[in-house]
């Protein structure tokens, strides 16, 4: 059943299915990923985190709602909010659409970036967790 | 527990995506809630209520029986018609809400809601014992499938072989579907023109009756819908949901279903007592629409708050309008925050968000959506 999901290698998950990818000088963009945006299905509405937030790997950065479901979301690392993708007001299907490109939602400057990935899965590991849902 | 399935189950299992939805196994969409949802709106869509109940009233005191057990007043009704009502508690607390259909002075049909079904016919039986009155539940043996949107007359005319646009609104009659014996009545829960049809002796053990309507429905244009256009579709048209809007708690009066009740009625009604002291004192609360003005999603058990930002009520039933793009909401607020245009804010996790009290039977332009829309 979780063979229709893609991961993408290079990224890092979390086990509430956010993603995180290394921009490089610290940034890090976050997003949710495919198998999370499947579950949900229409995605209606996001809740961006605020610009220059403060946020703690695994603490709370925002909300998905889907037309019956609200999901929060959880940052993967910790740090500061420096861009929020605010294309998703508009349109949150980019998320369904999209969960790796167009559907980021935020990127951080992270504050521990290599003690934060150490904690995450990278695709192989996560693949293997997709498969014990 | 093992899932209840309905008539329609093997379709459904196929085709949709499916949830526990008060112990039944029932789809909650199939291609997605927005395009069933603005197929409902657009031209037609069809559902499965077969989870429903339906119990026949029958026997010499049916009337008299029925006018004891609901809230509103069956002696209007002709053959054919139907009415919309409640049933109370004696203490005005709504037990569930239904459609009665009259067939003749001695045989009703009655239809409630699924949640409910057990309870339900436990309190008619329990309330029937000073009645000639049999009552049989036939909700395994008589399938039901909703038609609605503003091609529904069109839709269902095309596997038909009687005239349905003669059947008016709220009223019932006997037409043959694929060749199958059915009730159709003008009724829905989307807000738009349509029926609810009720594919007689198709049992849940056999339910091929009830699946060749349904696959000929399909075939005849109609879009399959779930649970979750249901819901948003029903809350765009500011119908009650029971057991988020209307419950045991709840009296008809402070639920906007003052219409349903008649105190003056012949002979005695479950709750009279209670709901006339309760329209002599008056009621302290009452149910409002609320459309958000800025970006967010209302839901069930969200707070309401006044501008001076003090908690007045909860929602009882929310999301995103399909139709309009909006958040909407129905929530019970005390009655100085019941009129058209009043601020209010909705606490949507750490923010509030702005809104006002508006029209909310239905939340949408009638001119454009709905059974009363303007014909082109």
């Amino acid at each position: 059943m979780t063979d229709e999901y893609k991961v993408l290698d290079g990224l890092y998950y979390t086990k509430e299915h956010e993603w995180a990818k290394k921009l490089g000088g610290g940034l890090v963009a976050v997003g949710i990923d495919d198998y999370a945006q499947g579950q949900l299905h229409e995605i209606v509405y996001v809740e961006l985190p605020s610009m220059d937030a403060e946020v703690t790997q695994g603490g709370a950065i925002g909300a998905v709602e889907s037309v019956k479901a609200v999901s929060d979301m959880y940052s993967p690392v910790g740090g500061k909010v420096v861009e929020v993708n605010e294309a998703l007001l508009d349109s949150p299907e980019k998320i369904n659409e999209d969960p790796y490109g167009e559907g980021w939602i935020a990127k951080i400057e992270a504050s521990s970036l290599d003690a934060d990935l150490k904690k995450l899965m990278d695709a192989k590991a996560y693949r293997e967790f997709l498969k014990s849902l | 527990m093992e899932l209840k399935k309905t008539h329609i189950y093997r379709y459904h299992a196929d085709h949709g995506n499916m949830v526990d939805f008060g112990g039944y196994a029932m789809p909650v969409w199939y291609e997605g809630i927005q395009a069933e949802h603005k197929a409902v709106r657009d031209a037609c869509g069809i559902f499965d209520t077969s989870h429903m109940g339906r119990t026949w009233a029958e026997g010499p005191d049916t009337e008299k029986f029925l006018n004891y057990l609901i809230t509103n007043d069956v002696d209007k009704l002709e053959p054919y018609g139907g009415l919309y009502s409640v049933m109370c508690k004696p203490t005005g607390g709504i037990v569930d809400d239904l459609i009665l259909y009259k067939f003749t002075p001695e045989r009703y049909l009655v239809v409630y809601n699924a949640g409910n079904r057990d309870k339900d016919f436990k309190w008619m039986k329990k309330n029937s014992k000073d009645f000639k009155v049999k009552l049989t539940d036939v909700s395994d043996k008589v399938a039901m499938i909703a038609v609605q949107g503003p091609k529904a007359v069109e839709t269902l005319q095309k596997i038909t072989k009687e005239d349905v646009s003669k059947i008016g609104r709220f009223n019932i009659g006997e037409i043959t579907v694929s060749g199958v014996k059915c009730l159709a009545a003008r009724t829905g829960y989307t807000g738009e023109d349509g029926f609810e049809v009720f594919v007689l002796d198709s049992p849940l053990e056999k339910p091929d009756k009830a699946l060749k309507v349904w696959e000929d429905l399909v075939g005849a244009g109609a879009v399959p819908c779930g649970l979750g256009a249901r819901d948003s579709l029903r809350l765009e048209a500011g119908l009650w949901l029971y057991g988020n809007d209307i419950d045991e708690s709840i009296n008809p009066l402070e639920a906007g279903l003052r219409w349903t009740v008649k105190f003056k009625k012949a002979g005695y009604f479950i709750g009279q007592k209670a709901l006339q002291k309760i329209r002599d004192e008056g009621v302290k609360k009452t149910l409002v629409g609320i459309m958000l003005e800025e970006r967010g999603i209302p839901r069930h058990s969200y707070e309401v708050l006044n501008a001076e930002e003090k908690e007045i009520g909860v929602v009882t039933s929310g999301g995103m309008s399909p139709t309009l793009n909006v958040g909407i909401a129905l929530a019970y607020l005390p009655l100085e925050y019941a009129e058209l245009g009043t601020p209010v804010l909705v606490r949507i996790r750490k923010n509030l968000v702005k809104g006002k009290v508006v029209k909310h039977r239905p939340f949408y332009d009638e001119t454009q959506y709905g059974w009363k829309r303007d014909k082109k």
